[in-house]
């Protein structure tokens, strides 16, 4: 395949198109004047989201190159056990826009707050437990990244034939302009043409798994045939029980406190859209976790050998790609799983700049009482994520083990970190600031430090450890440590 | 509405969000486990196969319905007599 320029137009066409978007978005904003308000604008987007597009960001936020790759891949090898297990997913959207959506929603436009960190700022009225926030956000944001980097460059080696590198360039780069240029509405609206395309993708590679497998009967009965554990729940004891469990804390329940979750509660506009983003989230997340990981069973018509011939899961799905579908179409299908990377980069990468200038930055100069120009806030804004952006970008050609280590930790280690200082802090008044940091710092590092050693109790994930440790410190801290001011909780909490 | 009774109004939202979480659960345990050795097929797939799948996914789209019109209530976001900036 290697040679073929054409094979690139697809994709080159899609990243073109969507810094159109995102130089139109800003023009438009531009015009209606919504710059005067800089910050806000950029890295919130006016909070005037409507609910499809909502719906759209949190869903591809969320998704990301593995839920495409690595998790259909071991769906081929395990069977309906996985899909089970995947669609604990559609919990995602629903849970934290009705939990957390129209609380921060409120509090965000009585502080005129425009990130998570704002809200923990004010609540616990602790800058320090701020910056520990937005160093926890930047440094596992900027390690899952790269993972989505290099998990998309290395898919487009695999399915057009050219390399890692070019790749990286075509999506990773043009992925940081577009943030960059557009900001958070950019952002919002790429990410929605990005899980449109994802369905696409989807219901396209589908349709010719099941015509080079022979058909759905076909490809059921061999499954039915060769392996009859992949339609049994536990699978033949490759799905035990306790990774059920593990999976609705780890990838169900507990994702309610990932901050680029929690900051589109932020920016929507009314109990419309919050309530529209809640059902159409549900279904394009049902939809696009049942839909993925069913091509990837169904795909035992197609690869019939066992895993170590393809050599290992993350293999499965390109040898599918690149075996059921014409040349031509797969360079358009390919779009789908790299859409899943690029939408979860850009928000990441809004997220952990607005931190870096919002939460840090701005509040450090707004303390020793000067007022940057919004000239200069504009300037340093865009500055921080086409940096933090190219950071990333340059760590990604040659990643260092390091990062798959700090990786690894990320989804569980902010989970850890976020899940009881939210949910706690908003909704139970004696939360209080010694609580949220013994949690936040105590209940991370044990994460990290169980996962890093690989210790595990029952055979669990250890999420299971990290978050029942970060609640028994924050119980612990907030009996021990003094309530906040009455003036602080009377914001949060009115009488 | 006064800031406290949209606070208790949020509150509510917020529980009946979490409860409609266990009713999901418990739906997923029995349309999956629970139906794990009842031998019928569906669509040539063991019914377990897709009601803990499909039928997962369904329930959880009429649960979200339901609690979106029958809890979640529309008031303004913006503190009262404050006006919405451009």
């Amino acid at each position: 395949m290697n040679g073929d320029w054409s094979q690139l137009l697809p994709l080159l066409g899609y990243m073109a198109f969507m810094i159109g978007v995102s130089v139109f978005i800003r023009y438009q904003q531009q015009h209606a004047g919504l710059m005067n308000n800089f910050v806000r604008t950029y890295f919130i987007g006016n909070r005037d989201l409507g609910g499809f597009v909502l719906a759209m960001t949190t869903v591809a936020t969320y998704s990301s190159v593995s839920s495409f790759v690595g998790g259909p891949g071991v769906a081929w090898n395990v069977g309906f056990g996985w899909v089970y297990m995947a669609v604990v997913q559609v919990t995602a959207v629903f849970l934290v826009l009705g939990i957390f959506g129209k609380r921060v929603a409120l509090l965000a436009r009585k502080f005129d707050a425009v990130t998570v960190v704002d809200i923990i700022r004010r609540r616990y009225n602790s800058d320090l437990l701020a910056e520990i926030s937005a160093f926890i956000i930047v440094l596992f944001f900027c390690a899952t990244m790269v993972a989505q980097f290099v998990g998309g460059a290395k898919l487009f080696e695999a399915v057009t034939g050219y390399s890692y590198v070019t790749g990286l360039i075509l999506f990773g780069l043009m992925v940081v302009v577009y943030t960059t240029i557009g900001g958070f509405r950019a952002v919002a609206v790429t990410d929605t043409c990005c899980a449109l395309m994802m369905m696409f993708g989807i219901v396209m590679l589908v349709y010719f798994v099941l015509q080079t497998g022979g058909g759905y009967d076909n490809i059921v009965a061999s499954i039915e045939a060769r392996h009859p554990e992949m339609l049994e729940p536990l699978s033949g004891g490759k799905m035990p029980y306790g990774l059920y469990l593990t999976q609705w804390i780890l990838v169900g329940i507990c994702t309610i406190a990932l901050p680029q979750s929690v900051v589109r509660g932020l920016a929507f506009k009314d109990n419309k859209s919050l309530v529209r983003a809640m059902l159409i989230g549900t279904f394009v997340v049902g939809f696009m976790n049942i839909g993925v990981n069913l091509t990837g069973i169904l795909g035992q018509g197609v690869l019939t050998g066992d895993l170590a011939q393809y050599g290992g899961s993350d293999n499965i799905i390109p040898r599918i790609v690149v075996t059921a579908m014409p040349p031509a179409l797969a360079s358009i299908a390919i779009i789908g799983p790299l859409a899943a990377s690029i939408s979860t980069i850009s928000s990441l990468l809004l997220v952990g700049s607005s931190a870096i200038i919002k939460d840090v930055y701005l509040h450090r100069q707004q303390r020793s009482g000067k007022a940057p120009s919004d000239k200069r806030l504009r300037f340093l804004s865009m500055l921080a994520t086409a940096i933090l952006g190219a950071i990333v970008f340059v760590i990604a050609l040659t990643p260092p083990s390091l990062i798959w280590l700090i990786n690894m930790f990320a989804f569980g280690g902010l989970e850890t970190a976020f899940f009881w200082t939210l949910l706690l802090g908003l909704y139970w008044p004696k939360a209080n600031k010694m609580g949220a940091m013994l949690s936040m710092t105590g209940g991370t590092l044990i994460y990290c430090l169980t996962q890093g050693l690989g210790f595990k109790i029952m055979g669990l994930h250890q999420i299971t450890i990290g978050i029942t440790v970060s609640l028994l410190l924050f119980l612990l801290g907030s009996y021990l440590g003094k309530p906040e001011e009455k003036d602080v909780l009377a914001d949060f909490f009115p009488e | 509405m006064t800031e406290k009774e949209k606070y208790l109004q949020i509150r509510r939202e917020a529980m009946w969000t979490g409860i409609t979480l266990v009713v999901l659960i418990l739906f997923w345990l029995v349309a999956g486990f629970g139906l794990a050795d009842v031998d019928m097929k569906l669509c040539g797939l063991p019914v377990w196969a897709v009601g803990g799948t499909i039928g997962v996914w369904f329930f959880a789209m009429v649960l979200v319905k339901l609690l979106t019109t029958a809890v979640f209530k529309d008031f303004p976001l913006e503190e009262a007599g404050e006006e919405e900036q451009p």
